[in-house]
């Protein structure tokens, strides 16, 4: 107990020190405000031009969400489809894992030519990005539900439909979790990725925006939202692992899966 | 009214519990050939017997216990559990207690016991009451708010045995049930498993690898070889009851675990 304690005060320690030093580096003059703007004149630039920031963040935020929603949806669904018949299994898996190797994002300027600049093309894009992982890991959560615990529900009487909601489901629930939990990271990075390279709104076009004019403290401040975000997706995603798989506390399997899946599923950016 | 009622006119009360399994066979089909994974088994158990099923790896005797429990069909022959086929499960005729590995984890003890209930929508609150009754049994009184990974290996079997239970089957199937448990841990569920045993008045099949296991347990011991599986032998286990661990080091019982080792040697 008091390990665990110390480790995550350890953390906080850590996380402290790291805005210390971006608040002192460049104070001092050791790194140049152009590459590093401190901490401070940062959070002016952001408290400064708020309204557009928060315009910026709407955007993004409505494209993240839309996208989850296809990006989760979609690929539950599928995996659930894939994971649970062997012979949609044999025919889509193959050409799924090869579609990992190529760099998604070779394919936004289609997107941009068919959807247009605006939101379309972003979603379009992240939503497809995303995807993948959590169609991935459904289907392994599904495909490796211990067949013991089938054969027991059998054993007592379940249909198949009591088999589906009281077995299969609950018991693929944490792989699928953790392929939320990368899939809506993608997501994330999927948008913010977008907006960068042709956009005319949201963080990522900010950031890209105030780059091209070499204003450090502002594309700083975009980062910064950036990073909320993704922290705020993360600690949401805890909460629900809290709240839905409580019974994957102390068991390797939940362990295990997300090590897996987040090992594998590198942004190919 | 079916015609072969008439022609049979035997209590259910008297066959309750009975298990009949004549000349049955199974056969599994690979692509390059065809594994006769039983031949011509017939045995007959009566009601309240304790019996164990020992064998070699491969032999057929989990199967053959899948078979009386309705997961799996056989390829010929019939089997009989209270008088009447098996072509499915039947919870109300056979409880099966697996392994561990068989309790649902995201459950608690008590809702794991429920389950089956739950699965033919018996109300809320005699489920409960049920289930309440059945951990009891299994001496599990006061745990069932816990979690499966919050219970040592031989509560969830204890918990797994309470599941079978639960809706007071005449018939106990149990596979391998303590296989993964530590040896203490294993005698202790032994003894446990006599004594619900003894409450309850269960006809209880067992199928175990372990030969001291067999004989402290069983009433009859039936011994199956591997390759095709068949029985070739059937002990009647006459130590008298309570089973005691002092029995174990006794004559008697190094006579019948030898003569099942030599079964087994030879068709190993």
């Amino acid at each position: 107990m008091s390990a665990r304690i110390s480790a995550k005060t350890l953390r906080y320690l850590i996380v402290i020190g790291l805005i210390a030093l971006w608040e002192l580096l460049p104070r001092t003059g050791l790194i140049p405000e152009l590459f590093l703007p401190s901490l401070s004149s940062t959070l002016i630039a952001g408290w400064t031009d708020a309204a557009e920031y928060g315009h910026a963040l709407a955007v993004t935020l409505y494209e993240v969400v839309v996208s989850m929603a296809f990006a989760c949806g979609g690929g539950i669904l599928l995996g659930a489809i894939v994971g649970s018949l062997p012979r949609p299994r044999v025919l889509i898996m193959p050409m799924v894992s090869s579609l990992y190797a190529v760099p998604l994002v070779i394919l936004y300027p289609v997107f941009t030519v068919w959807l247009g600049i605006g939101s379309e093309s972003k979603i379009a894009f992240a939503s497809i990005y995303g995807f993948l992982p959590t169609m991935l890991a459904t289907a392994a959560g599904i495909q490796t539900i211990d067949p013991q615990l089938l054969l027991a529900a059998r054993s007592m009487g379940a249909t198949l439909s009591q088999r589906l909601v009281r077995v299969i489901i609950p018991a693929a629930i944490p792989t699928v979790l953790s392929g939320l939990r990368v899939g809506g990271a993608l997501v994330i990075v999927g948008v913010v990725v977008s907006e960068m390279l042709i956009s005319s709104a949201g963080i990522g076009y900010l950031i890209s925006r105030y780059r091209t004019i070499l204003d450090s403290p502002h594309v700083f401040a975009g980062v910064l939202l950036v990073l909320f975000l993704a922290i705020a997706f993360n600690a949401a995603i805890r909460w629900i692992e809290r709240k839905a798989a409580i019974w994957q506390t102390g068991t390797r399997a939940g362990q295990a899966n997300d090590e897996i899946t987040s090992g594998a599923m590198q942004p190919a950016t | 009214m079916q015609p072969l009622a008439n022609v049979t006119p035997l209590k259910p009360a008297a066959r309750a519990g009975a298990i009949e399994v004549k000349n049955v066979g199974q056969v599994f089909k690979t692509r390059s050939q065809d594994v006769v994974a039983l031949e011509d088994v017939s045995l007959e158990v009566k009601p309240g017997r304790f019996v164990v099923l020992v064998g070699p790896s491969g032999c057929g005797k989990s199967t053959l216990l899948m078979m009386m429990a309705g997961l799996r069909q056989q390829t010929s022959g019939t089997i009989t559990i209270s008088g009447a086929p098996i072509p499915q499960p039947d919870p109300d005729r056979v409880g099966v207690v697996f392994q561990e590995a068989s309790l649902f984890p995201w459950l608690t003890a008590e809702d794991n016991v429920e389950f089956p209930l739950a699965l033919r929508g018996v109300p809320r609150a005699e489920r409960r009451a049920k289930a309440q009754d059945a951990l009891k049994l299994v001496g599990l009184d006061g745990f069932g708010g816990r979690h499966p990974h919050e219970l040592s290996g031989g509560m969830k079997q204890r918990v797994s045995i309470a599941r079978g239970l639960v809706q007071d089957p005449p018939v106990l199937l149990m596979d391998e049930p303590f296989a993964a448990l530590d040896e203490q841990t294993r005698m202790t569920m032994g003894d446990e498993l006599l004594r619900i045993w003894a409450a309850t008045g269960k006809t209880v099949v067992f199928v175990t690898h372990s030969l001291t296991e067999a004989v402290y347990l069983a009433d009859e011991v039936i011994v199956m070889s591997a390759r095709p599986g068949r029985i070739v032998d059937h002990l009647q286990v006459q130590l008298p009851r309570p089973r005691t661990y002092e029995m174990l080091s006794g004559d008697a019982f190094g006579a019948l675990r030898d003569r099942i080792w030599r079964h087994i040697r030879k068709s190993a």
